[in-house]
């Protein structure tokens, strides 16, 4: 049966019922608030285009809806999934698909590995913590705050000792933020900071590592300030978006409350290269104040 | 937080009005991300009566009579003039045409702060009464397009927003007082845009002749209909090019327009039903009703303008001001800088700059620079969205090189940027220079070739700078 025989069913039935009841049709059909407006011409998509894709979300997918134009305004404030129209109590085939579509690339994001090729450009070396496959990382939060041996003896044998800044990347929860960002926010960050005549220590990238493994970091490489750049557990609206966890003499069993955090790096948050620049002044404030986190008076 | 004192001052072709408005800034970002410092509130804490403009002779303005009002004032607000941060003193309408609108604005300069605008064109004007009206915060709060017409004495002020951007603006000699009659109904002045239209539809009128309700109903029933055109709803006539004001923007978007609001004096008349058609003794009340019974404007979705005749004034005082964006760079004392000449890099130019070729922008710069009077100059660019940071530091080695190049030894680099970059194209230009030179990178402005920008003191620890965007009438 067609929909709008369905629907002039239902009508049909609720007005004859609503009658028995004692109801009286109005003379004049009310008219609806705004009258709905000519339907809005539907883009063609080519046939094979991304449902996850954010030209794609922007179309609202609700059949006939009464003020099309206020509904695109509305869509425009929210990246939540709203004017998807349903079918029966269900969600649409294509907003189902797409709701797939995003939570696979959010596990992605946490399953991959960062891009060997990138971090052999950036011409880092690689140091892993105690978990040695991604389903460890992801049961035992505890391995990855501690580096594994091997791990500890290359960084003494790697790093400069005794910097004012070390950084370092580390996969986290989302390998795809590193791939994204990294390249983009470490020459700011290492020119920044030798501008303002800090030393900065031996950059490298740690696998399977979680933010607390920096404290360790910290106590091997002797810096004054550490600073981990790690990918922030993805989301269904992005899976970019990285962190930098900065904390002023770290050493293990540090309280968290001493990390100042500054997170939202993706391109369409803050951008890389102005959270590096922004990160510099922030250490710069930590290295005068000698504290960071909630000692770090705003 | 910080609080800010700020004053309006209104001179326009009928009335005289000075508004004192208090704006909070604080920063609204988390904890756990970067500073994002925002306007939380404006309060009106003052406004004055509605003063007629005092005029000598029509053609001049009583700058000492307007000095005395303004004095009275800030009396009356409990404020001196060395407490005023921000604002703006503008001249509007027919009135900033008349004779001696500049030396007016001289005598005033000592109650408008360290840092005031004190000149506007009948473009500015349209986008300072939009924002007053309420117009543009509606665009923002709907996410539509909203325009505005402020129809005041001597100009009707048009703006078109959309979702907080100014996407049109324009202005056409249509106004309340065009046409003055005395307590008799004996007509005392035509302006020359009203005559134009009576001629054009062949309403006879003259100066001593008595003014009938049929005549000049016809003559506001054109100017309605011209501003029906004016904005779109009506196809555009020649007669209406005839009356928009001359150094006004021609080009108004012909783009569906969701939402209208009316502002200015004659607002009130629109809604009007009084019976005395000349309680005022000029057309503004025929007007405003022969905006409401235009077929074309009945069509459109009308809303309510939250200020009428004190729009222009709110505007100026309320939203004259805007803040860089919080991450900013800039050399120590390098503001506050005033009056600052921009020059927007043209598309190809900008381009050429973040390849890191020089040479197109040595060329516009040195030309620039021979047609301006001033020796220092704000550069705009748009900026790349997610930059990597060699393609920052190629850019910044041309800015500085062309700034070496061209700029006199003791001007500051200064580059404004639409795109969040400014932080660390700061720290990319400063590490290219030779760090003689002072340096400021500052973004989320939108600026146009020709404008002009006061920069203020830094605000909040340093983190943001006022800037006030601002086109010279009397350049």
């Amino acid at each position: 049966m067609e929909r709008d025989e369905l629907v002039a069913l239902i009508t049909a039935e609720v007005i004859a019922q609503l009658k028995k009841a004692g109801w009286k049709a109005p003379d004049k059909p009310v008219p609806p608030p705004f009258a709905p407006q000519e339907k809005a011409e539907k883009k063609e998509l080519p046939p094979d285009f991304d449902i996850a894709s954010e030209e794609v979300k922007k179309i609202p997918l609700l059949e006939n809806p009464i003020d099309p134009t206020e509904l695109s305004h509305m869509k425009k404030r929210t990246t939540a999934r709203i004017g998807v129209g349903k079918c029966g109590a269900r969600l649409n085939t294509q907003t189902m698909l797409t709701l797939r579509a995003d939570h696979a690339k959010a596990r992605d994001a946490v399953m991959k590995d960062v891009d060997e090729n990138l971090l052999k450009s950036m011409n880092l070396f690689s140091v892993k913590t105690q978990c040695d496959t991604k389903d460890t990382f992801i049961t035992r939060p505890d391995l990855g705050r501690k580096l594994s041996e091997e791990g500890v003896a290359t960084l003494k044998e790697k790093c400069a000792k005794n910097p004012d800044v070390q950084i370092y990347a580390a996969d986290g929860l989302s390998s795809t933020a590193i791939n994204a960002n990294l390249d983009k926010i470490m020459p700011v960050l290492v020119k920044g900071l030798e501008s303002k005549g800090l030393t900065v220590g031996t950059p490298f990238f740690m696998k399977y590592g979680r933010v607390a493994a920096e404290d360790q970091v910290a106590e091997i490489v002797g810096a004054k300030v550490v600073c981990v750049l790690i990918g922030e557990r993805p989301g269904l609206a992005t899976s970019e978006s990285m962190s930098a966890y900065i904390v002023y003499n770290a050493h293990v069993g540090i309280p968290e409350s001493k990390r100042t955090v500054v997170s939202n790096i993706h391109k369409d948050g803050l951008s890389a290269v102005e959270a590096g620049a922004y990160i510099v002044e922030v250490i710069e404030k930590i290295l005068a104040a000698k504290a960071s986190g909630v000692d770090l008076v705003k | 937080m910080s609080k800010i004192l700020s004053v309006g001052i209104d001179i326009g072709t009928t009335t005289t009005q000075v508004i004192f408005s208090r704006i909070t800034i604080d920063n609204t970002a988390s904890y756990f991300t970067v500073p994002r410092i925002s306007v939380l509130d404006k309060e009106i804490i003052y406004q004055s009566p509605v003063f007629f403009t005092p005029l000598k002779q029509q053609v001049f303005i009583d700058g000492d009579k307007v000095r005395d009002i303004v004095a009275a004032e800030f009396q009356k607000a409990g404020f001196q003039p060395s407490q005023v941060d921000t604002g703006a003193v503008i001249i509007t309408g027919e009135a900033a045409r008349k004779e001696n609108s500049k030396t007016v604005l001289d005598t005033l300069s000592d109650f408008a702060g360290d840092f005031v605008v004190s000149t506007a064109g009948p473009d500015l004007e349209s986008v300072i009464s939009g924002k007053g009206s309420g117009a543009y915060q509606y665009s923002i709060d709907n996410l539509c397009t909203v325009v505005n017409l402020d129809i005041g004495g001597g100009t009707t002020n048009i703006a078109l927003f959309d979702s907080g951007k100014v996407i049109a603006k324009t202005c056409y000699d249509i106004g309340g007082r065009l046409i003055r009659l005395d307590k008799d109904g004996t007509i005392q002045y035509i302006a020359p845009s009203a005559q134009l239209i009576a001629d054009q539809i062949g309403a006879r009128i003259a100066v001593g002749s008595k003014g009938d309700v049929s005549t000049l109903s016809r003559i506001t029933d054109a100017m309605a209909d011209i501003l029906a055109q004016s904005v779109g709803l009506k196809e555009f006539t020649p007669l209406a090019e005839g009356v928009r004001t001359r150094t006004s923007s021609k080009d108004m978007l012909r783009q569906p327009i969701e939402r209208i609001c009316f502002s200015g004096g004659v607002a009130d008349c629109v809604k009007s039903t009084s019976d005395d058609l000349f309680a005022f003794g000029d057309i503004g009340i025929l007007l405003g009703r022969s905006i409401r019974s235009n077929p074309y404007f009945a069509k459109a979705r009308q809303i309510e303008a939250s200020q009428t005749i004190r729009a222009t004034v709110v505007g100026a005082g309320t939203y004259t001001m805007n803040l860089s964006g919080s991450t900013i760079y800039y050399s120590r004392g390098i503001f506050p800088l005033k009056n600052t000449p921009v020059y927007k890099l043209p598309a190809n130019v900008e381009e050429a700059v973040f390849k890191g070729e020089g040479q197109p922008l040595m060329e516009g710069l040195e030309w620039f620079m021979s047609q301006s009077s001033s020796s220092q100059i704000i550069l705009a660019v748009k900026g790349p969205h997610n930059p990597t940071f060699q393609t920052l530091e190629l850019a910044a080695g041309c800015l500085v090189k062309c700034a070496e190049a061209v700029l006199p030894a003791d001007a500051p680099l200064i580059v404004i940027s639409e795109e969040d970059i400014a932080k660390a194209l700061g720290i990319a230009m400063s590490n290219a220079s030779d760090k003689k030179r002072k340096i400021a990178s500052i973004d989320s402005v939108s600026v146009e070739d020709g404008d002009y920008l006061d920069i203020g003191s830094p605000l909040m620890d340093g983190l943001v700078v006022p800037v006030i965007v601002k086109t010279l009438l009397f350049g």
